[in-house]
């Protein structure tokens, strides 16, 4: 409580205030944008952040996550087509209700659902976080190290449909971290005499290009010449009807609390927090076969539980330093620009910055009721009228102008392209982009922490699994890796049973 | 193809970790190996898969094509023209490319959103841009 106080009145200020009403209308229009998500929308704007106050970033940075997880609803309510991945469990009910001519109803849940899953959300970050991080005080760089590693498998493990590739995709992120000179020994590794190398990949390039630059090509494959016409934007404002708002409210409650715990998890995203929370209110309802059929429960069941995810993701990244999800990694990014380093250390030494954070991400998450009103959402939709061929230059437009202005560097924008082609290729083949991220930041800390605990204990390997706390992650490590594998086993078990 | 493509990944970044002193390159040997292990097991997966059909990666392979030269000749042209001169470039030729013919409005498109990263960057932000060719010959 004392870190929102101390906070609160920095937060107040003008600068912050205007980041995040700016911003969440930015998100939104991001997110009423199919084939624009918000990881792109954050990577694009880190670089920009640089010279900001921290408060004003990280303020953009909720605005545009909370803004744009409910931006996401509106294609996929009016025109069946989820703005971001999180809105896909949001049309199964949604573009019903708008082929029933409920559109502008189903839009008004979806914004009361979002609104509210992104309190609770944050509510859930503003009091587990700081548990969290005391907790971490009795931790050593052998626990630091199996949390990195339990952060990564776990994501790797989780994301994406291939576990295999999905722990491809870490390793690929934690060698692509080994680059440039080695801070314990002054090594130069893999920068082949070049100059340009021996500080590393940019974390940002790299990430601008894997995220932003994949979209903008499926833009330029789909030439999209002619954007949505008017008269499918057209929409009319609904009340609520008498009884229907209280009947909405255990699907708030049920869908809130799936979509924290989802969101604390490394790997599972809004979409699993979704999905889970559509299936939960279908699974309680007691007319389960019309959903799918413009339920307006189901549309706020998918809104709150993605929404919900939103600020608890930030849980691990900020107590921890372990970013649960990408987004989080691009906050640890943007705290890391301003000569922040995530952890525990953190909420003593900056009690402003985080308790700050925390305040944004629920007072972005109550904005979404004033910009997501039907007459809002109204101005959203014609962003949909946007011929897609134009965003096409304008984005590549925007990443190179990013990049650019961080180092000052032309091999940057070289960099950032490679790493948007290998990018594209590689979600074609199933590979999931943000492990490759997330191994990137957490391959220095793991690698220093074991390192550093190899030291301490004067060469002695085993170290890293006596100590308790190491040993129960290093066991939960053995479980994710294991998980899949066990999968496995009982699908084939299941098929191989004879059928009687 | 993947699982050998980082197969080979990792087998380089294993053989070149040999070479660094010290703790400084058994980290990347783990990382290596562990790359070229998880290569060799895709790869093996998919030789028992027995699928031999090969996947369509690209759906529109012209306008990708389109895209990603046009980037590459965005980037090269951005020192040599300058940034503004190259990106209204990019922004009026892509388009074009990608078959949009409805020119005064590619062009007003064009005008307001150069317009609006001038003013972002250049005028409120003040971050240095590649400067543009006119302004260097004049400078001589």
């Amino acid at each position: 409580m004392e870190l929102l106080l101390t906070a609160l009145p920095a937060v107040l200020s003008v600068g912050p205030l205007a980041a995040m009403v700016g911003s969440t209308l930015v998100g939104v229009f991001i997110g009423a944008l199919p084939g624009l998500n918000p990881v792109m929308a954050i990577a694009l704007l880190l670089p920009l952040t640089y010279s900001m106050d921290p408060l004003v970033a990280l303020g953009m940075v909720a605005g545009i996550y909370n803004g744009s997880m409910y931006g996401g609803a509106i294609p996929a309510i009016l025109l069946r087509i989820p703005g971001t991945p999180a809105s896909i469990a949001t049309t199964f009910d949604g573009f019903p209700m708008a082929e029933k001519g409920e559109a502008s109803k189903a839009l008004k849940i979806a914004c009361w659902s979002s609104a509210l899953g992104g309190i609770a959300s944050a509510v859930a970050l503003m009091t587990v976080g700081p548990l969290l991080a005391r907790a971490t005080l009795f931790f050593g760089p052998a626990e630091y190290f199996w949390i990195a590693i339990f952060g990564m498998v776990s994501v790797g493990v989780m994301v994406g449909s291939d576990p295999f590739k999905g722990l491809l995709a870490a390793v690929l992120g934690l060698l692509i971290g080994t680059v440039g000179i080695d801070n314990l020994s002054g090594q130069a590794r893999f920068t082949f005499d070049q100059t340009w190398l021996l500080g590393g990949l940019d974390l940002i390039v790299v990430l601008v290009g894997l995220y932003a630059l994949p979209p903008v090509l499926h833009l330029a494959e789909k030439r999209d010449l002619t954007g949505l016409s008017s008269a499918k934007l057209k929409l009319d404002a609904v009340p609520f009807a008498k009884g229907e708002f209280a009947s909405l409210i255990p699907t708030w409650i049920r869908s809130s609390a799936i979509g924290v715990g989802v969101g604390i998890l490394p790997g599972a995203g809004g979409n699993i927090a979704a999905f889970l929370s559509y299936n939960a209110t279908r699974k309680a309802s007691k007319d389960p076969d019309s959903f799918g059929k413009g339920n307006p429960r189901g549309v706020a069941a998918a809104e709150c539980g993605n929404n919900a995810d939103n600020a608890a993701s930030m849980i691990p990244a900020l107590s921890l330093g372990i970013p649960g999800n990408v987004v989080a990694a691009l906050v640890l990014s943007a705290l890391v620009i301003h000569g922040l380093q995530p952890g525990p250390q953190l909420f003593h030494q900056n009690p402003t910055l985080v308790g700050g954070f925390m305040i944004e991400m629920f007072l972005t998450s109550l904005l979404i009721f004033f910009v997501g009103g039907i007459a809002a959402t109204r101005v959203f939709a014609q962003i949909q009228r946007v011929p897609g061929v134009l965003l096409v230059p304008s984005i590549l437009v925007l990443m190179c102008v990013g990049v650019y202005v961080i180092n000052g560097r032309v091999i940057d924008l070289w960099v950032m392209l490679g790493a948007g082609v290998v990018g594209y290729f590689l979600e074609k083949v199933n590979v999931p982009l943000a492990p490759i991220i997330l191994g990137m930041i957490l391959g220095p800390m793991a690698e220093q922490s074991v390192r550093r605990a190899i030291l301490i204990s004067r060469g002695d390997v085993t170290e890293l699994f006596t100590r308790p706390l190491s040993a129960v992650l290093a066991v939960g490590v053995f479980l994710v890796l294991a998980w899949p594998m066990l999968k496995w086993l009982r699908r084939r078990r299941s098929q191989q049973k004879p059928v009687l | 193809m993947l699982g050998l493509l980082f197969l080979g990944l990792g087998a380089t970044a294993a053989i070149l970790s040999r070479s660094y002193a010290g703790a400084s390159g058994v980290y990347p040997l783990a990382l290596g190996t562990v790359l070229a292990s998880i290569g060799i097991a895709i790869a093996l997966r998919a030789m028992y898969a027995g699928n031999k059909q090969v996947r369509e990666l690209v759906t529109a392979p012209g306008s990708l094509a389109f895209a990603i030269i046009a980037s590459v000749g965005y980037l090269s042209l951005i020192v040599p023209l300058g940034f503004y001169t190259a990106s209204v470039l990019l922004m009026l030729f892509l388009p074009l490319a990608l078959g949009f013919r409805r020119l005064p409005y590619l062009l007003i498109v064009t005008a307001v959103f150069m317009l609006l990263v001038f003013i972002v960057f250049s005028v409120v932000l003040e971050k240095p841009l590649p400067a543009e060719f006119w302004s260097l010959r004049r400078r001589g």
